[in-house]
């Protein structure tokens, strides 16, 4: 038997073999987790709601609540008014814009400001019982990653009708 | 979870595919086989990742996909009844020194193929080979009359 072969143990070492064996087995069963979880829309990008209900108006928003860098999705924003709204106004959280690529917004706003950091989207008013649905696209920088604030504020002009608290998960 | 999901489906497609185009036509790279696999990895990866440029993307998929093969393994080892399914079974080409013309048919394979593997494995002719057999790798393994 020539070097090649004898170098090679006959017998492996038990307790290497039975931790090699586990230690497999445990990333395996990790490798498998991450699976799982990603089906669980852990990573993204699945859609979640959240709405706020005043006297003034009925403010839901479905987006998702993790994202990962490249992605295009889709934000939305429905509004029905309660009552009369002269000045309807959707003020978003720093994370809607920052760090993402505005694709679109439908309807488009009437007027566009900022308010302490924050944007400020203007639509014509609104009578009691109409309804307003803005449709917000955005594909997220590669670059982007983190937690960021992704509430909303509706408001009368300055007067504010509705809130809504939510965050967004960034992935790298 | 779409991610995980559009990997599931692509690995399957691509083991149906695999199985489905024969094992000669995979062990075989020509340079046209070549490029096609290229195309095909590029399309896979259009499909599956569109624009996720993310780790975090590139993590599950690449993780979905161990996670499948080893489970298609253990099920290949597990159940005997899958085994045909998933790694496909070995073919007789040549049985007791006697060329079995029809399995070559099937495997769309030459009487000059099965002589230029024999070549390759040292054996200078047919005659001198027993057995012959197309492995689910899609190698021909020889068995010579003299061993």
């Amino acid at each position: 038997m020539t070097k090649l072969f004898t170098d090679v143990a006959a017998v492996p070492d038990p307790r290497g073999e039975i931790v090699g064996l586990w230690a497999r087995r445990a990333v395996l069963t990790i490798f498998a987790a991450i699976a799982v979880l990603g089906l669980l829309d852990v990573f993204g990008q699945g859609t979640t709601r959240t709405a706020a209900s005043t006297p003034a108006a009925v403010v839901r928003v479905s987006a998702p609540a993790a994202v990962r860098g490249g992605l295009f999705f889709q934000s939305r924003v429905d509004i029905r008014a309660r009552r009369a709204i002269a000045h309807p106004r959707l003020v978003l959280d720093e994370g809607w814009i920052e760090g993402m690529q505005v694709n679109s917004i439908e309807p488009s706003p009437v007027g566009e400001a900022s308010r302490d950091g924050r944007l400020v989207l203007s639509y014509d008013g609104l009578k009691a019982g109409e309804r307003l649905v803005v449709w917000l696209e955005f594909e997220v920088n590669p670059t982007n990653t983190g937690h960021r604030s992704y509430g909303l504020e509706l408001d009368d002009a300055d007067t504010r009708i509705a809130a809504i608290d939510r965050r967004i998960t960034i992935f790298p | 979870m779409d991610l995980v999901v559009r990997t599931i489906f692509v690995f399957f497609l691509i083991l149906v595919i695999t199985r489905a185009v024969g094992r000669r036509e995979l062990s075989s790279m020509e340079p046209f086989d070549l490029i096609l696999l290229v195309v095909i990895g590029d399309l896979v990866q259009q499909g599956v990742t569109q624009s996720d440029y993310s780790l975090t993307g590139a993590t599950m998929v690449i993780v979905t996909v161990a996670v499948l093969t080893v489970l298609t393994a253990w099920l290949s080892f597990r159940f005997r009844r899958l085994r045909p399914v998933l790694e496909g079974d070995p073919v007789i080409l040549v049985a007791d020194g006697r060329i079995l013309e029809r399995n070559l048919r099937r495997q769309r394979m030459t009487v000059e193929e099965l002589g230029a593997e024999a070549r390759l494995a040292q054996i200078g002719s047919l005659d001198d080979v027993r057995y012959a057999v197309l492995e689910t790798s899609g190698k021909v393994s020889f068995v010579t009359a003299s061993s």
